[in-house]
């Protein structure tokens, strides 16, 4: 082999070399990129989930204090309407009574 | 000399077969990081969103229920205000109407005898009126009062509901005994006496 050739052969062989490092450099950002792809949707993914357990939390929350808020209504025309029963039953005493403060009697 | 070309052939593709798999190897090695890290945070942004959510939970919780029972109680007290206010209403009437009942003359005695002593004075001036009051009768109660008293007859109630009303000769000192004045002065006491009849509080 002459020392042109071997020269050339060395050339060939650094070339291929480089293009192996190349390649694996190229893979490399393939799978950085990947990776980075990945992780993005893994996020979003999360984020997702726990904006839609945020809205079911809220729409229960709002759905049981409605409920409560409607059972404390309930409670109240009960109370009204225990309250136009004992005035109409003692109107005539609390006057009397009022009557008598104010006569001091 | 072609050996050991050969040998540097092998030894150079035989190094960067080595860098490239430690290229590889790192970035490897950084995904798995990347991804790691990711759920990590992933796991911190939904904690983060469901501690908001809880916080907004609570709030809309409170915001619903307290308008509510705030309304509602307000429906209660001003339920309980108009019975009371009904109430007042009728012992007006039943104030007004104290000339009619068989207590009316002690009733203005007594109240007669209250204004005078709070005025002090042996010359006290005494107003009365009361409406549908007959006048002769009410000028009889002048031969009841301490000598030296001067009586008033009103036309018309004084303020409204009718009662009495002493002073001195002077109208420096006022006492104001009238259905009226007495409401007032017995305000607290008046609303607590029908709130526990009506309501047993």
């Amino acid at each position: 082999m002459s020392g042109i050739e071997a020269v050339r052969k060395i050339v060939e062989t650094e070339a291929q070399a480089k293009r192996i490092v190349e390649e694996a450099e190229s893979r490399a950002q393939e799978i950085l990129a990947s990776a980075s792809e990945e992780a993005r949707k893994i996020r979003q993914a999360s984020t997702a989930e726990a904006e839609q357990r945020r809205v079911e939390m809220l729409r229960e929350t709002r759905e049981k204090a409605e409920a409560d808020a409607r059972s404390s209504d309930v409670e109240t025309d009960s109370l009204l309407e225990s309250y136009k029963k004992l005035f109409e039953n003692r109107k005539d005493a609390a006057a009397k009574k009022a009557v008598e403060l104010i006569l001091g009697n | 000399m072609a050996e050991s070309l050969e040998k540097l052939h092998n030894r150079i593709l035989s190094d960067a077969k080595l860098k490239a798999a430690g290229v590889v190897e790192q970035a490897e090695d950084k995904s798995k990081q990347v991804l790691d890290e990711a759920q990590s945070q992933a796991r911190r942004d939904a904690n983060d969103i469901l501690a908001k959510a809880s916080l907004e939970a609570e709030s809309i919780r409170r915001s619903i229920l307290s308008s509510r029972i705030r309304g509602n109680r307000l429906r209660i007290l001003d339920e309980k205000n108009k019975i009371v206010q009904s109430v007042l209403k009728s012992v007006e009437q039943g104030l007004s109407d104290i000339v009619d009942s068989d207590q009316f003359e002690s009733t203005l005695k007594r109240f007669v005898a209250e204004a005078v002593e709070a005025v002090g004075t042996d010359n006290a001036v005494v107003r009365i009126g009361f409406r549908n009051a007959d006048k002769k009768s009410l000028q009889s109660l002048g031969q009841s009062l301490p000598k030296g008293t001067k009586l008033l007859v009103d036309e018309t109630a004084i303020d409204d509901l009718g009662g009495v009303v002493a002073s001195d000769p002077e109208g420096k000192m006022i006492f104001n005994n009238s259905f009226r004045a007495r409401l007032e002065r017995l305000d607290n006491q008046l609303l607590t006496t029908i709130s526990s009849t009506i309501f047993g509080e």
